[in-house]
């Protein structure tokens, strides 16, 4: 240290010219991605921001007059927006849970080692990598009233037929299912990886201390896979509130608004009726519901934690 | 009754038997040191007898009654692991209480056990911590507390103290061996270091590849090791050996041409033998195997001289203090009954094995 303090004075000069230098090449590399993110990240959501206080102007397809708050003043009073949203919320409300508690049921269940466990898991992944749509049109056959496999299969047990798509609430249930079925195979997975990294003599020490399943459950297992399970619940909560296609595919959001999903809403009001400033207004709404949601799901978690 | 018989008992993972028959019989509340070096089957032993790993041959009995079908809760054993594996979640006493919650104790029963057991250990002050507010030492206790409150038949030890730095290992050794002879529970302790094994048990047994190379009580072991493989294994420093050929009956011919005279012939009257002799059985003296010092290594209560000896380093403890400088020429001799004679063969190379954590 003291002898570098002692060449600062005659060498200042170049040491100054190598750290822009440096600086110049370190932003440099940086760059490209940096152009990449304000392009496709950054600039989408000030132009819904910049058009959600203004007066949308077709022609340029951009920000017309500023009109402060009148868009949010406009949806706030809309009950169709907040009839959205109360959809969005039982969706969640019932989905989140179920696919998280049905994740880990299943990956507790399949843990133990047996024939053909990596096929089962291989097929795991088939419902994650096609596409939403896709699983939403088959599902539309499957449950379709009066050809669709289920209300046949449901016909054995002496239920149905139901009208999967023209019920109201089990419009609902079909979406949950459709999400589910999607879904609950990416839990188990993350949910199989986290039971594997587990210690194993923790598991040990219970069965010599003569825990039977069910204490091993709720005594060793849960309260080990806590902070997996709260991760889990919010990467999963992160993809639900986006929920749109599979709405889109399978039911359009009806029938009337029973399946009407906040994100279909916007979408519709965007590109239906040309609502670009509100459904904008709408969009940001959204936007800050699910930050400060996230915000409190990830507190809530790391508090979690703690506790176990 | 705390006894375990086993007999044969034979270990297979698919084809690959690692276990090849097995035979001990521990009386109650003996304490036996199961030791063998890394993959010798020791833990693999201990695992059958706790009732986590299945029995592929042979019986386990435990008392009066074989345990090879009893799940691991009936065998009425306890079990200290490696980690210590108590419940991250649970504070001690939940952790010393566990087990006789699952038995539906009465709450006031447990708590007095717990209570004693965290008396007897010295974990009063720490009852209502959680493990991971706890040091390595005291979490190990914990493990033993939870062990000690079921007042099991036997305790299963499964190298307890690896996890401990040198100075915690030497203490909580002489506090295994204190509560041991305090509770007189069978005890079977599994280490890789025979130090421990040692000084901790009535009886040793030395396993190497899935068979019992010798057992016996410690210093049986150290006086008359059966095999070269538990001549090297048992003893700190490791016993010395040099490889060559029996002529005359009483003259070690190494390979370099090297003539050692022996005291006394060897009684089998092998021609290729191994000598073996311990760093603190050598004499320094007039007349013995010259050897050229290299380092000398006081202590103060002894020291430690290294020399060569025809190309093989010798290693030698002397009592007390030396005048021997590196360079020198020393003879090394040594009481004929203090030189162990085996079949030649490579020396097994465990002399490093107290190291490993």
């Amino acid at each position: 240290m003291t002898s570098e303090k002692a060449q600062a004075g005659p060498n200042a000069a170049p040491r100054r010219r190598r750290r822009i230098g440096d600086l110049f090449v370190r932003w440099s590399f940086m760059a490209p991605s940096i152009v990449l993110l304000i392009a496709l990240l950054a600039y989408p959501i000030f132009y819904t921001i910049d058009i959600s206080f203004s007066r949308f102007d077709i022609a340029t397809f951009g920000a017309g007059e500023w009109v402060g708050w009148e868009n949010y003043r406009e949806v706030m009073s809309d009950y169709r927006f907040w009839d959205s949203l109360e959809v969005t919320l039982i969706y969640l409300v019932i989905a989140l849970p179920l696919q998280v508690v049905l994740g880990f049921g299943i990956a507790f269940l399949i843990n133990a080692e047996w024939k053909g466990r990596g096929l089962v898991r291989a097929l795991f992944i088939i419902p994650m990598v096609v596409a939403p749509v896709v699983a939403g049109g088959m599902w539309r056959m499957i449950l379709d009233p009066l050809w669709g496999i289920m209300n046949y299969w449901l016909g054995f047990i002496g239920i149905g037929p139901l009208d999967w798509f023209g019920d109201p609430t089990l419009a609902m249930a079909s979406i949950i299912i459709i999400d589910t079925w999607r879904w609950t195979p990416f839990i188990v997975l993350i949910a199989t990886a986290a039971l594997l990294a587990l210690p194993k003599d923790v598991f040990e020490a219970a069965r010599i201390d003569g825990a039977n399943w069910w204490s091993t459950l709720w005594s060793v297992a849960v309260p080990l896979l806590v902070p997996v399970i709260a991760a889990t619940f919010v990467i999963r909560w992160l993809g639900a509130v986006k929920m749109f296609d599979i709405v889109l595919a399978a039911t359009y959001g009806g029938p009337g608004k029973a399946t009407n999903v906040v994100n279909l809403f916007i979408y519709e009001e965007a590109f239906r009726s040309l609502r670009f400033a509100e459904s904008a207004a709408m969009a940001v709404i959204v936007l800050i519901l699910t930050m400060v949601l996230t915000g409190l799901f990830l507190r809530g978690s790391r508090k979690l934690e703690e506790l176990f | 009754m705390g006894t375990v018989n086993i007999r044969d008992a034979r270990k297979s993972y698919g084809s690959v038997e690692v276990l090849h028959g097995v035979s001990i019989d521990i009386e109650d509340g003996e304490f036996v040191a199961l030791v063998g070096p890394s993959g010798c089957g020791k833990s693999t032993l201990l695992r059958m007898i706790a009732g986590l790993e299945d029995i592929t041959g042979g019986e386990i009995h435990i008392g009066d009654r074989v345990v090879n079908d009893v799940a691991p809760k009936d065998r009425d054993i306890a079990m200290v692991f490696q980690n210590y594996a108590l419940y991250p979640h649970k504070n001690v006493r939940e952790n010393m209480g566990f087990a006789l919650r699952q038995r539906r104790v009465p709450r006031a029963d447990i708590e007095q056990r717990v209570t004693e057991a965290a008396r007897i250990l010295g974990l009063e002050h720490l009852l209502d911590r959680k493990p991971r507010q706890l040091s390595g030492g005291q979490r190990q206790r914990v493990a033993m507390g939870r062990a000690i409150v079921r007042d099991p038949n036997v305790f299963l030890f499964d190298e307890p103290l690896s996890n401990l730095d040198a100075k915690l290992r030497v203490q909580m050794r002489s506090e295994i061996k204190e509560l041991h002879q305090r509770l007189k529970t069978t005890t079977i302790y599994v280490t890789h270091d025979q130090i421990e094994a040692m000084t901790l048990a009535d009886r040793v047994v030395v396993l190497n590849g899935g068979v019992i190379e010798q057992e016996g009580p410690p210093l049986e072991l150290y006086d008359n090791p059966a095999s070269l493989f538990v001549a090297a294994f048992i003893g700190s420093p490791p016993m010395n050996f040099l490889e060559g050929d029996l002529v005359d009956n009483t003259c070690l011919v190494l390979s370099d041409g090297t003539r050692l005279e022996l005291p006394a012939g060897d009684p089998k009257g092998r021609s290729r033998i191994t000598v073996g002799v311990r760093p603190e059985h050598f004499e320094l003296s007039e007349n013995g195997w010259p050897a050229t010092v290299s380092v000398v290594e006081p202590t103060g209560s002894e020291t430690q001289i290294t020399a060569r000896l025809a190309g093989n380093v010798v290693r030698v403890l002397v009592r007390g203090r030396t005048a021997v400088r590196p360079g020198e020429t020393i003879h090394l001799s040594a009481a004929p009954d203090l030189i162990h004679i085996f079949d030649a063969a490579p020396v097994p190379e465990v002399a490093e094995m107290e190291d490993v954590a």
